[in-house]
């Protein structure tokens, strides 16, 4: 019989059973519930008024109020203080204001543990899988109605696509790049449904931080999880942030896939995703240019130390240009606190940067206001969606820190090449 | 289980954000109900009527995955969804919610926004009754029958934490 891949084993074990085959549907235990301000209060609305029962589990439960690091209205202050009254009353986690956004918080505060289940109503949920867990986007109605009462959630059990990720990238090419170019590689809708095991010598040989951005593009290539197996870079990023236990669990050697897909890095320029989509990527020179008025280091992708660290190589002793606004986010408390350390946050200022709360940046046009249609930003945000920060017009430009940094002080997408060696 | 209506026809990757403003995402859902896909179609919120058919292209309701726009779509009173196929998390919000949602290849080719469909939940069977035209849709799994039969996965989740 062939072996099992890291989900299958885990949904295995999770749900009392000894082998799970894909196609299968199980009801299978559940870790770890992670919420943001947004989902957290929809799903407390969905569990007050529809689900009358108690929470089984409220410690597997985090929130994290990482759209606002302060509430812009009366309504949304009100909203607030409504879920914070549903996490006391129920005894969840939560993580208030300022302390970053929800993955990094998770990650960063040890909730997130190989092995486990990890589910939340956020669609880049399954970027959990970089430390060896079976993480997945699940709705609302999931977590209220099965998560909360009876701490399980159903999953069908998904076929696995291999990808293995080989070669060196060049220089000033980070795994960011590379992670957006993999985007469009696979294609949106390419891996629907569908497991990815992410792994090779590049893989490898990254850190998590770094190996963390792959997983992060499940959602845009349709995929329902991703995983990297863990190994012992993965077990020693554990293990500096919490004393819980935790079981490893690794994908056999015979273990079955739907395909296997072989890609190398090593000829990848730096990579611009533009709106309307992730899978609208290219090397920089198709966008090289276009004007921005924003730009910003934060959202659920970026705001990582290696983001700051790099803008930084560009930025220290530069000025960005007239006009432009630089937005500054931390990913989680921590990063502050080492960017202060490491003299980022001066060097950064210095440059014409604003320092913003830890929190998920400007995504959505909460924390920060929104663009009008005139505007656009590069960022090393997530998503690109129109209307996801404003107008439906607004453009939004992903790509590196470095591109962010090299793009703030041109004014306009910019080859973070021109600046570096 | 069926539908019969109009059919309000959209295109390819329409994210979950273009079906309600992300930034609007805790507004009431009689508000979200009159704005739903108004980027897309104007027409749409406005006109809709209970029992109309929503037909988009591939990847449809990717990007955030929060119920709320299902629920949107939902509170219009539409009949079913038929896509070519829809993004993962948004599949799952519909049946959790007790919404009907059909992947039928080749179905924005063969119908045009404003034709009479009828739809046939459990065999999949989707006519045109505009030009005559057929269609197959993949065959919904029996487990997501029985959640859209129990109303979603609420009123199903007791029986099921207790089954495993
Ligand atoms: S961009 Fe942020 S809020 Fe949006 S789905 Fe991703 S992690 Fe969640």
């Amino acid at each position: 019989m062939a072996g099992m891949t890291l989900v299958e084993k885990i949904l295995a074990k999770a749900s009392g059973r000894s082998k799970v085959r894909p196609g299968e549907v199980v009801v299978a235990n559940v870790d770890l519930l992670l919420m943001h301000d947004l989902s957290g209060y929809l799903t407390s609305r969905v569990y007050e008024a529809e689900v009358a029962r108690p929470m089984r589990y409220p410690e597997r439960v985090v929130m994290v109020f990482d759209h606002h690091f302060s509430p812009p209205t009366e309504e949304r202050a009100e909203i607030l203080e409504a879920t914070r009254a549903f996490a006391r009353k129920y005894g969840i986690h939560l993580f208030d204001c300022g302390s970053g956004n929800i993955h990094h918080a998770a990650v960063q505060n040890g909730f997130v543990r190989p092995g486990t289940v990890v589910v939340g109503s956020d669609s880049h949920t399954p970027v959990h899988g970089t430390l060896g867990c079976f993480a997945a986007g699940l709705g609302n109605n999931s977590h209220a109605g099965m998560v909360m009462p009876f701490g399980k959630a159903w999953f069908r059990v998904p076929e696995t696509i291999a990808v293995n990720l080989s070669g060196r990238l060049k220089p000033v090419v980070t795994p960011r790049d590379a992670a957006l170019w993999l985007t469009g590689q696979i294609g949106e809708g390419g891996a629907v449904y569908k497991a990815l095991h992410f792994r090779g010598p590049f893989l490898e040989g990254l850190s998590v931080w770094d190996r963390w951005l792959f997983p992060l593009i499940t959602i845009d290539v349709g995929g329902k999880c991703a995983y990297i197996d863990p190994d012992e870079k993965t077990v020693e990023f554990v293990r500096a942030l919490t004393s819980q236990p935790f079981e490893l669990y690794t994908t056999d050697p015979d273990a079955e896939y739907v395909e296997e897909q072989h890609y190398d890095v090593s000829d990848l320029e730096p990579q611009v995703a533009a709106s309307p989509t992730l899978g609208n990527v290219g090397p920089v020179s198709r966008f090289a240019g276009a004007p921005i008025q924003w730009a910003e280091l934060g959202g659920h992708g970026g705001g990582r130390l290696e983001d700051f660290r790099q803008a930084a190589e560009i930025l220290k002793g530069r000025k960005i240009a007239p006009g432009v606004k630089l937005n500054l986010v931390p990913s989680s408390r921590e990063v502050f606190r080492q960017a202060l350390r490491e003299g980022l946050v001066e060097a950064l200022y210095e440059a014409g940067g604003t320092w913003f709360p830890p929190s998920t940046g400007s995504n959505q046009a909460i924390n920060m206001g929104a663009m009008s249609q005139y505007e656009a930003m590069v960022s090393t945000h997530a998503r690109n969606f129109p209307g996801r920060n404003g107008s439906p017009k607004a453009m939004m430009y992903l790509g590196s820190a470095y591109t962010v940094a090299a793009s703030a002080v041109k004014g306009a997408i910019a080859d973070p090449r021109e600046f570096l060696g | 289980m069926k539908a019969r209506g109009r059919c309000w026809k959209f295109g390819d990757n329409i994210p979950t954000d273009q079906i309600v403003r992300s930034d609007r995402a805790l507004v009431s859902m009689e508000e979200m109900r009159r704005h739903v896909l108004e980027n897309l179609n104007p027409r749409f919120p406005k006109e809709v009527q209970p029992g109309d058919i929503l037909v988009a292209g591939k990847h449809f309701g990717q990007s955030s995955g929060r119920a709320v726009a299902p629920k949107a779509l939902k509170a219009t009173g539409i009949g079913a969804i038929v896509v070519e196929y829809a993004a993962r998390l948004f599949y799952r919000n519909c049946f959790e919610i007790g919404l009907p949602l059909l992947e039928c290849p080749g179905i924005t080719a063969g119908v045009e926004d404003g034709d009479i469909l009828s739809v046939d939940i459990a065999s999949g069977e989707i006519v045109d009754e505009t030009n005559g035209r057929r269609f197959q849709a993949r065959p919904v799994d029996p487990f997501l029958m029985r959640m859209l039969e129990a109303g979603g996965i609420i009123p199903l989740a007791a029986e099921l934490a207790e089954e495993d």
